[in-house]
């Protein structure tokens, strides 16, 4: 192979294949619609950059609220709208934990206690009443309860945190009766006095728009966050773990970060509800209010942004406009999450992005029909990528009885393909699985360059420049194909929270580093027309070749492909063996686990062949060709015949 | 020695939650969150069978359990049937949550929010054993829990059918493939599970008073239990619930009734972050 030459124009592709493929040859049927030479003008439309606030529709509409009072909506509105508030807070929150992280976290009511109470201590027993100093105390409170009752509700996630959490709903009144002096006990804290800020008393209306406008900011802070990769990073979570900590994050640390972000928000609001009853107790916060702010979330549609407003909006009107509703409250709740849980997870969200895509044709996930008018020329791969050289150390690994891997050795060089075949149980997965750390192998070890992989965790390795595609790729649902591509460059991510949040200047510039490295993958691929398409619609192929974009997009020093080229024919073979070969002659390590024998034959430097999970034999495409052990055991006695297409 | 026992009766509670629990997630891998709904409905049933129409004691339980089955199979079919073969567990996280709260507002609704006394249905004369008293019914709720876990747990690893019942929460796709029909297997794990609820009121009814917030306490209580034990595993989760039991009822007894909440909370929060897997579980390493 082409080793030490400089990775230049991929002219020297080997292939028939690849060079059937020719610009202007098979691919003119594609071109549909005449695009701009280079044209990434279309193609970035779902991973556009939202503007760091939202739109003049948006300043209007808070505007309006904001002065509704002084237009004369009457108190019980004005009242009305300040629970509206409230709750859309405590519901965004929850937003995050669950409709986007996934993880379901009942004690969004015992957060928005936590914030009341701060309030109503500082404020009554402490005197207190800075607005802005009372919400930064209750951040941090529901911050250091968030962390306690996440951490070990999050190790194992799903009912354990959902418990823990109710657990901590149920306690309040146990934890206001333990601090009488501090929080009235059970009968309540009366005369919590007006806000202030910067020393003006907060009264009536004034408070009012303050509550408004805080919100609205937490409003346009959580649409930050949320349409960011750390949403992506959320959705991958809530879908896969396994393919969370292959793109480096902690799944422990993401989890945790995402319910402590949902804690805030129900701590702003319970300050707001402290100030604006002016009287709380363990009444206030109960099992019931818990399972309404998971039916206005799921109502609203968990997974989106402004769908926490309606929510929370029709559970404060609808039992305000009825005076018997309070009596069946749960009983229409609990119905209601079972129908919307059987029936629809979109919630309203969902419902008014359908009508949005009928009214307004033009936008929503329809495919861009960019040409592919890719050249070899264009293949926008990274120039130079330090590889570093794989070492599989006399590696076993069993399960139970079962021995999959038998004192494997071997080694994978930088700059070159290194594929391992075998017939299927043969341990080629469970290898890419130990290397990749979700098995701690048995005996021996795995080193990367002069560093050893084995024994930690599979982030820190992937941290470390491993990346890996999927036997089944893993798409997570409700994400682009960019969006998904691009998180593949999560390893390389420097821009924190703070900068997502608030769109500082080292967030847009990653943000536009990830958007050109992507589309170039894409458009080497030639799947960019795909990039604003919803990925868990593309066909097992694309899929592939979507993954192999992700594992690309941060251009690791090792590059693991699980079965890459199953399901992908014709020209998109050719695109991916020549996005291959491309990494390859820019440095990286590349090792193919792979059925498909002509193909290895075809573009892998070194063959390793296993069988039983055990090595039986290394060496070049042709010793291996020629082996018989190999011939009889895999391909069978016909050279070439033995295309294993089967799966796994 | 009476702190002991009444530890043991509460523990007995919370390990009848536990085995619920598990008799589900074991067969069908779902999480019923709404089972101790499921209990304080059989307590519902037992009170209105026994005081309302004046039924002979078998006539109690029968209805009792008769009544409670059907909820629990209604749940199955409504509820969780018809997301089993989504991905992921989010579906019922949602759809269980909301039988739950609907099962309490249904409560309310029809029998108030008053506690009514469940009256006994046996002789209970306080026993003296070891020293400690304890009443006959929840000697023999301590006795019988157990032993029906461990039944269970007998029938699940020494029998072909329990064994059989054991695949779909492994999974549902193989088990389909080797000829189990998992439908079954999971609307009878619901319906096995409803039955010992709702013959359970007899018992507890007494002891807990039928309560609107009874559900809320044991379902957390049985979780404790479950999260201790470790998940799926029914000796487990009668250990935990005894444990539990046993750990609250000495909080009460040294401490007082408020820390004793806070006590056990701290303790769970403990066992999640030393144990994630409780005592008895096994650590599954991932698939991939």
């Amino acid at each position: 192979m082409s080793k030490g030459s400089l990775p230049g124009p991929a002219g020297d592709v080997r292939s028939g294949r690849a060079q059937a493929d020719a610009p202007g040859g098979r691919l003119a049927h594609r071109r549909w619609r005449a695009a701009p030479s280079g044209g990434t003008a279309r193609s970035g439309s779902a991973y556009r950059l939202p503007p760091a606030l939202p739109g003049l529709t948006w300043l209007v509409v808070v505007g309006a609220v904001v002065v509704a009072p002084w237009a004369g909506i009457g108190g019980y509105w004005t009242r009305q709208i300040v629970l509206i508030a409230i709750m859309s807070s405590v519901v965004s929150g929850l937003n995050i934990v669950f409709g986007y992280a996934g993880e379901l976290a009942v004690g969004q009511a015992a957060l928005y206690a936590v914030g009341a109470y701060v309030a109503g201590y500082m404020s009554v027993k402490l005197g207190v009443t800075d607005i802005f100093l009372c919400l930064a105390a209750a951040i941090a409170a529901v911050i250091v309860v968030g962390l306690i009752s996440g951490l070990p509700g999050l190790r194992l996630g799903g009912w354990a945190l959902a418990m823990v959490t109710f657990y901590l709903v149920l306690l309040i009144p146990d934890f206001v009766n333990l601090l009488p002096a501090q929080t009235g006990g059970a009968g309540g804290l009366a005369g919590i006095p007006n806000p202030t800020i910067f020393g003006a008393q907060l009264t009536g209306n004034g408070l009012y728009a303050v509550i408004i406008l805080v919100t609205a900011a937490w409003f346009i802070l959580f649409r930050n966050v949320v349409k960011s990769p750390y949403g992506d990073r959320f959705l991958v979570l809530r879908q896969s773990p396994v393919l969370m900590s292959t793109l480096g994050v902690s799944v422990f640390r993401i989890k945790l970060l995402a319910y402590v972000i949902g804690a805030i928000p129900a701590g702003i609001a319970g300050v707001f509800f402290a100030f604006y009853s002016t009287f709380i107790s363990p009444d206030s916060f109960t099992f019931t209010l818990a399972i309404t702010i998971f039916a206005a979330t799921v109502i609203g549609g968990s997974r989106s942004i402004y769908g926490a407003i309606l929510g929370a909006a029709l559970l404060i009107v609808i039992p305000g406009e009825f005076a018997s509703f309070n009596e069946y409250a749960t009983v229409i709740f609990g119905g209601f999450l079972v129908l919307a849980g059987v029936l629809f997870t979109g919630g309203l969200a969902d419902v008014a992005r359908l009508i949005g895509r009928r009214l307004l044709p033009g936008r929503g996930n329809r495919p861009e029909a960019v040409a592919a008018t890719m050249s070899d020329q264009a293949l926008a791969l990274p120039a130079e990528i330090p590889g570093r050289e794989l070492r599989v150390e006399s590696l076993s690994k069993s399960f139970g009885g079962l021995r999959a891997l038998r004192d494997v050795s071997l080694s994978a060089a930088p700059g070159s393909v290194t594929a391992i075949i075998g017939p299927n149980g043969s341990g080629k997965t469970t290898l890419l699985n130990v290397i990749c750390g979700y098995y701690a192998p048995t005996h021996g070890t795995v080193r990367l360059g002069d560093e050893v992989l084995s024994g930690r965790p599979p982030h820190s390795i992937a941290r470390a420049g491993v990346a890996r595609t999927f036997q089944t790729p893993i798409v997570p649902t409700g994400m682009s194909t960019q969006a998904l591509v691009a998180t593949g460059r999560t390893v390389l991510s420097r821009a924190g929270l703070t900068q997502t949040a608030l769109r500082l200047p080292r967030f847009r510039k990653a943000r536009s580093a990830d958007e050109s490295v992507v589309t170039g993958l894409l458009r080497a691929l030639g799947i960019d027309h795909l990039a604003a398409v919803d990925v868990a619609s593309l066909p097992l192929g694309t899929r592939r070749l979507t993954e192999t974009a992700r594992v690309l997009a941060a251009a690791p020093a090792l590059c693991l492909f699980d079965e890459v080229a199953s399901g992908v024919d014709g020209e998109d073979l050719a695109r991916l063996v020549r996005v291959i070969e491309g990494m390859t002659r820019a440095g990286a390590t590349v090792v193919l686990v792979e059925h498909n024998f002509p193909l290895v034959l075809e573009i892998a430097d070194t063959i390793h062949v296993l069988s039983n999970g055990e090595l039986v034999a290394t060496g070049t495409p042709s010793e291996i060709a020629a082996n018989p052990r190999v011939l009889q055991e895999y391909v069978g006695v016909a050279p070439g015949a033995g295309d294993d297409a089967q799966p796994e | 020695m009476t702190t002991v026992w009444s530890g043991l009766a509460l523990g007995s509670l919370y390990a009848l939650v536990a085995l619920g629990y598990n008799i589900v997630l074991i067969a069908s891998g779902v999480f019923n969150f709404a089972y101790a709904q499921l209990l304080m409905l059989g307590v519902y049933f037992t009170y209105t069978a026994e005081v309302v129409l004046k039924s002979p004691l078998v006539g109690v339980v029968v209805f009792s359990a008769a009544l409670v089955a059907v909820v629990a199979v209604l749940e199955e079919r409504l509820a969780i049937r018809p997301i089993a073969d989504r991905l992921g567990s989010h579906g019922t996280l949602i759809t269980t949550v909301g039988v739950a709260a609907l099962i309490n507002g249904v409560v309310v609704l029809g029998w108030g929010t008053q506690p009514l006394t469940v009256p006994l249905a046996i002789d209970n004369k306080p026993l003296t054993i070891f020293g400690g008293t304890v009443e006959a019914s929840d000697l023999l709720l301590i006795l019988l829990v157990p032993l029906a876990a461990i039944g269970i747990h007998f029938w699940n690893t020494r029998t072909l059918s329990g064994l059989a019942s054991l695949a779909p929460a492994e999974d549902r796709e193989a088990a389909m493939v080797c000829g189990i029909n998992v439908r079954r297997v999971a609307i009878i794990s619901f319906a096995i599970s409803g039955v010992i609820a709702g013959a359970a009121g007899l018992l507890i009814g007494p002891q807990t008073y039928a309560d609107p917030n009874l559900a809320q306490n044991l379902a957390l209580l049985g979780f404790v239990a479950v999260a201790i034990g470790g998940s799926g595993h029914q000796l487990g989760g009668v250990v935990g619930g005894f444990v539990t039991g046993l750990a609250y009822s000495f909080a009460a007894q040294y401490l007082n009734a408020t820390l004793a909440d806070i006590f056990v909370f701290l303790g769970f929060l403990l066992v999640l972050l030393t144990r994630p897997h409780g005592i008895l579980g096994r650590v599954a390493e991932r698939h991939v």
